[in-house]
């Protein structure tokens, strides 16, 4: 059984584990644009994206690794140049960088709960077979990020929900709607680390820490990381 | 997330931008350890264990675990708005002005894309 914590000492929430679960299961599908493999690859690189040395990879391309190290280490200097050079790049895309983004931040995300509890690192699931869908969403479209992104009207129900009143959502929230899934994944990870999307519009949601605590670590953590937005 | 919590009173002073773990009295309850713990998990340093110790000694191990929890989110969330290029959302622009100057936070370079 993955994410086993039952024998820490440590009173993990059960709807965070059944994310950490969820998140594996994801990351080890094939994707819209990258195999299982791939995906597995790219948090693997995740990974080693802090040890100070070039990584390199046997299935990804070049610029994917790239990116990867980027977003992990440099993210602060992340900007439209370096986007549209790896979009341009032999065996990237829009989609591909979009798909790339979400696998990283998630299995990131799962890592540093980890990291900042003392807990080793989860062994990196086993890829499942099968080829990407390479299906775009018709309703994408190029607005304010540098993907285009899919309005609530482009999205099925179940995740067209996460936008609330908002047609195009909170630009954090569509950022990687190019591939939808990505939504649900936001979702349950925010629920499980932070707060569900719901909760978040509540002043006091029920966490062992209150909302003005739960918001200044998270107000540190993004000015650590030098984040305007 | 960000913006909801520089919205409330008191929060704002103890972002400490510019130093490393000082504080001032920001009316939030265990502020500056939880300020540090978030420093010493994004960065990883030796200050970590100690912190973690306080935290669940003081506070407990489930605040212990759920602080952990932002922090992971947050780690998360810089990047998906790094990473996409993402501009302030209308709706928090204008409100945000003032502090955003304020506190210097058009000096970051990720500023360049979310302005």
């Amino acid at each position: 059984m993955t994410f086993a914590y039952s024998d820490l000492n440590l009173p993990i929430r059960q709807t965070t584990i059944n994310a950490h679960r969820d998140s594996w299961l994801r990351i080890a599908r094939p994707g819209r644009w990258w195999t299982g493999a791939e995906r597995v690859e790219i948090a693997r690189l995740q990974r080693e994206a802090r040890e100070l040395h070039a990584a390199s990879s046997e299935i990804l391309p070049e610029a994917a690794v790239f990116a990867i190290q980027k977003l992990v280490v440099d993210n602060a200097n992340l900007n439209r140049d370096f986007y549209d050079q790896t979009i341009a790049a032999p065996g990237m895309s829009e989609d591909h960088y979009v798909e790339l983004v979400a696998v990283v931040v998630h299995a990131l995300s799962v890592d540093e709960f980890h990291r900042a509890l003392a807990i080793p690192l989860e062994p990196l699931p086993n890829p499942q077979p099968g080829d990407p869908s390479r299906q775009r969403p018709a309703a994408a479209e190029q607005k304010w990020s540098w993907a285009p992104i899919v309005p609530k009207s482009g999205l099925p129900p179940e995740l067209a929900q996460h936008y609330g009143p908002l047609e195009w959502g909170a630009n954090v929230l569509s950022a990687l709607s190019l591939i939808p899934e990505n939504l649900g994944w936001l979702h349950d990870l925010s629920e499980a680390h932070y707060l569900s999307f719901r909760e978040m519009r509540m002043p006091d949601p029920l966490r062992a820490i209150s909302r003005p605590q739960i918001e200044l670590i998270a107000a540190r953590v993004s000015a650590l990381n030098e984040c305007f937005y | 997330m960000l913006r909801e919590s520089s919205d409330r009173q008191g929060t704002l002073d103890s972002l400490n931008l510019q130093g490393a773990v000082d504080h001032s009295d920001s009316g939030v309850p265990h502020d500056s350890l939880l300020t540090a713990f978030a420093e010493a998990a994004v960065r990883q340093t030796d200050a970590l264990p100690g912190l973690r110790d306080r935290i669940a000694a003081e506070l407990g191990p489930q605040e212990l675990v759920d602080s952990a929890g932002v922090v992971a989110n947050f780690q998360r969330m810089v990047r998906i708005a790094d990473g996409c290029g993402i501009p302030l959302d209308d709706f928090t622009k204008e409100a945000s002005e003032d502090w955003r100057h304020q506190l210097g936070l058009h000096q970051y370079a990720s500023a360049a894309n979310t302005a």
